[in-house]
């Protein structure tokens, strides 16, 4: 792996070429926030625009989203300056505006000193509740889980994560990694009598042999099995009791 | 004749076809581009054909008649040209024919109702290169269309076709790319990257395939250009790219046209299926050795698909949303290939710089603007249409010599460049060159070619708000200043133009283009602010009428003007109360009219119909 150096506020650090900046200035102890990129998921990032700063390479300056801009050598970046935190700021209050219910998004505003917003809020009847459209949540289940049940749908302000056709969804597996992934929280997933329901669908969830509790879907065992070979018995047991 | 298997066989038979021609003879040219056939192109042309046929006449090329591309000059389609006299008639219905065939094709007469007529000095002209219109045109790009027959390959191999190819076949990749670069030739889809810069970096890069588009997915409001080409001159789009194929090694090329240009769709394809038979596209073309083939990626009319990484994104069958600027498409592109990508009008400039030299198209327009472009032309102007100039003309050029000054009579008051992603550039610096560096220095840009004439009668901040509208409409929503800032922006636009503006609305509207600029993914998000940004700028009263004033200067905002009659102007003919959809214009015969401003919903039918200029809007 090629090595290169890279200025990050004014000090020099070791990374590897072409490794994302945040990743780099998160290993440093630099914080940079961010929303819809996750290391686990390389085609997450570059949608939310919150982790923006500010970077100078051959004699010319941009913002970039530090979550997918690679480090080159003789690059220079700079995370906290006045124009990165204006952007981040209005980034933030647009967000704010967008999902009012997202603790995530008014946490994050709070910490750049903003507390209200000055735009028209959507409230009311909209089924986008904390969802920032990120895609987070298409990526982890094509990327990660394999079975592509969601994707995003719709453009502009209205886009958002659906199953096809807005029905429940024959492939998904309700495994759920759509909701964890999820950096607002805005995917409901519920479990209730031995059910788990998400996006629409019931599953009906299998058992630990040992302390009773329903831990998994019998969708996302039957894919397990089929995708992986392994043996079905091995899910007899929750991870807490094999 | 099938395949053509050498440079040498292809000059033969372009000789043979040439001598076929009776160059004495007349020939008749309909419009078939979309604006003429939609006022009624084809019963033209069938009656031109009925009588043909019936007298037996000899007409040049023994085609009968010939349907070619768009003359540019639309709004008085359809139009009839007659070679070689060289005479355009307008606005022909097929009851006209008879006539033409009788008095002009025979006897060489002229008819005078159906022949240009100045709307300001009420010459007459007959010669198409004598109209204002036309007259201060130097056509590259658009140089055969209206002229060539686009569904005829033998008709391009007539006018010159595919001679820079053969050139091209001789030349040393390298130096073709060379050419290129002296030329100066900008890419005409927006951005303005020279295109041998763009070619050369994508060599540079090591591969063993590389892909070459063509970007026909125009899709600003008011702008036709690429569909003309694509739908006029096929070949020389296809020549172009083939000459592009053998300067960077590509073997596949294809041609991103949206579908809603269904006649582009069916010309090019048509062209594509001629060019392979005639052994110009596929395997060893031409008997070079070379092969390099074209394929067509219907486009579903999303406007961001015309971003360049969202439309190699949709021709990889892809979801259209573009991705992170730093992956340069010369490096990875079109399925992560090499790939370069010139719009349609970029593609149709290279046969000819490569036939007559990189020295002479260097020669044309500015020092970094070099050759001419294609605009086109349309609002408040008299003469709307297509047209080609060296760059470099200046605004007022455009809009009074070639547009034929505006509308009625009106005041000249801003013009509109650059579509969605451009700017509104006032009256006062209408003497402005037009080129690439001017544009974008005054706060709009060149974009693909779309000018709209404003007169006096467009309100600035609407014309900002039915942009950031549109924007909104076409924001893929990936990233968030461009999904949820635009919507924001049009609550601002709409508080101001309904009269709910206060003094911060402008503010916070500079904020969010700041915003765009900076934060946004695309070049859709970050140019997005131009439309808002230059009227604020120029136009700045016009906020503030409506934000202090509440008053709507240019009579456009609803909210804000009221419709009235003016009783020393009316004559009482009961006219605009008979019109009135709303019935609440009122007033004896002969006597002055009043309106009900409760009822009225300012519809405007009533000035639009008075013929004494007695409605007033304030």
């Amino acid at each position: 792996m090629e090595k290169v150096s890279v200025i990050i506020d004014g000090r020099t650090f070791e990374a590897v070429k072409d490794q994302c900046v945040l990743e780099v200035a998160h290993a440093s102890g630099i914080y940079i926030p961010s929303l819809c990129y996750n290391s686990e998921v390389t085609s997450s990032g570059g949608s939310c625009r919150v982790c923006l700063v500010e970077a100078h390479q051959r004699g010319r300056m941009r913002l970039v989203t530090s979550c997918n801009y690679p480090v080159r050598e003789g690059l220079e970046v700079k995370t906290d300056t006045p124009l990165v935190h204006g952007i981040r700021r209005g980034v933030l209050e647009l967000l704010m505006a967008r999902v009012p219910d997202s603790e995530v998004i008014r946490e994050m505003a709070a910490a750049e000193g903003l507390n209200d917003v000055r735009f028209r809020r959507d409230e009311g009847e909209n089924d986008r509740y904390k969802c920032i459209a990120c895609a987070m949540c298409t990526n982890v289940c094509a990327e990660v889980v394999g079975v592509y049940a969601i994707a995003m749908t719709g453009r502009g302000a209205d886009k958002k994560p659906a199953t096809p056709y807005y029905k429940p969804s024959d492939v998904c597996i309700g495994c759920g990694a759509c909701a964890y992934a999820c950096p607002t929280g805005a995917i409901t997933i519920t479990e209730e009598d031995g059910m788990r329901r998400i996006w629409g669908r019931d599953f009906n969830m299998v058992t630990c042999s040992v302390c009773g509790t329903p831990y998994i879907p019998e969708a996302q065992v039957d894919w397990i099995v089929r995708t992986t070979g392994k043996d079905r018995s091995f899910f007899d047991k929750c991870p807490d009791h094999r | 004749m099938g395949a053509i298997n050498s440079i040498e066989q292809l000059e033969a038979y372009r000789q043979e076809i040439a001598a076929e021609v009776k160059a004495d003879l007349p020939t008749v040219l309909v419009c078939f581009g979309t604006g003429c056939q939609a006022n009624g192109a084809r019963p033209v042309a069938e009656a031109f054909s009925d009588i043909i046929a019936e007298q037996g006449l000899e007409l040049n090329l023994s085609i009968g008649i010939k349907t070619t591309g768009c003359h540019g000059y639309c709004e008085n389609g359809p139009l009839v040209a007659l070679q070689p006299q060289g005479i355009l008639y307008l606005k022909v219905k097929p009851d006209d024919v008879p006539e033409i065939v009788e008095k002009s094709i025979k006897k060489g007469e002229i008819i005078e109702r159906l022949i240009y007529r100045d709307k300001t000095t009420s010459e007459m002209i007959a010669e198409y290169s004598e109209i204002p219109f036309y007259k201060h045109q130097h056509r590259i790009a658009l140089r055969n269309i209206g002229a060539v027959d686009p569904t005829n390959i033998d008709d391009y191999f007539l006018a010159g076709g595919y001679a820079g190819l053969v050139k091209a076949l001789g030349m040393k990749p390298d130096d073709i790319i060379t050419e290129i670069e002296n030329s100066g030739l900008r890419g005409r889809g927006g951005g303005g990257f020279p295109a041998g810069t763009k070619w050369r970096s994508c060599v540079a890069v090591d591969s063993d395939v590389r892909y070459l588009l063509c970007n026909g997915d125009e899709g600003d409001p008011g702008a036709f250009m690429d569909r003309s080409i694509m739908e006029g001159d096929p070949h020389t789009v296809i020549e172009g790219m083939i000459i592009g194929a053998i300067a960077i090694g590509a073997h596949m090329g294809y041609i991103f046209v949206r579908d809603e240009y269904p006649l582009a769709v069916r010309n090019l394809s048509s062209a594509i299926e001629a060019a392979r038979e005639k052994g110009l596209l596929g395997e060893n073309i031409l008997g070079s050795g070379f092969s390099f083939d074209i394929k067509i990626s219907r486009g579903g009319g999303a406007f961001v698909c015309g971003e360049s990484s969202a439309l190699m994104r949709s021709v990889a069958g892809e979801v259209g949303e573009p991705r992170a600027k730093y992956i340069r498409s010369v490096e990875r592109g079109l399925y992560d290939k090499p790939t370069v990508l010139n719009n349609v009008e970029t593609w149709a400039n290279v046969p000819e710089i490569i036939v007559k030299g990189a020295e002479w198209y260097a020669s044309l327009g500015t020092e970094g603007s070099k050759g001419t472009k294609v605009f086109s032309l349309v609002g408040k102007v008299n003469n709307t249409g297509l047209v080609e100039v060296s760059m470099g003309i200046s605004i007022r050029e455009l809009v009074e010599n070639i547009g034929g000054g505006i509308l009625n009579g009106k005041r000249f008051k801003a013009v509109q460049t650059g579509g969605p992603s451009g700017g509104c550039i006032p009256e006062r610096m209408a003497d402005l060159p037009v080129d690439f560096d001017s544009l974008t220095e005054a706060g709009s840009m060149m974009g693909s070619g779309g000018i709209i004439v404003m007169d006096e009668d467009t309100c600035m901040v609407d014309v900002a708000k039915y942009f950031i509208n549109f924007l909104v409409e076409e924001s893929c929503g990936k990233c968030t200043p461009c999904r949820d800032g635009l919507p924001r922006m049009l609550d601002l636009l709409t508080d101001i133009t309904e009269g709910r503006g206060g003094e911060e609305h402008v503010a916070l509207l500079e904020e969010l283009c700041d915003l765009l600029t900076w934060g946004a993914l695309c070049g859709l998000g970050t140019s997005a602010a131009n439309p808002v940004l230059s009227t604020i700028k120029y136009f700045r009263d016009e906020y503030d009428a409506h934000i202090r004033d509440k008053k709507c200067p240019a009579g456009v905002c609803k909210a804000l003007i009221t419709y009235s009659i003016d009783p020393e102007a009316c004559t009482g003919c009961l006219l605009c109360a008979k019109k009135c959809p709303q019935e609440c214009i009122t007033g004896e015969r002969k006597e002055p009219h009043t309106i009900d401003t409760a009822k009225c919903i300012k519809c405007g039918v009533c000035r639009d119909v008075c013929t004494y200029d007695a409605v007033r809007v304030s």
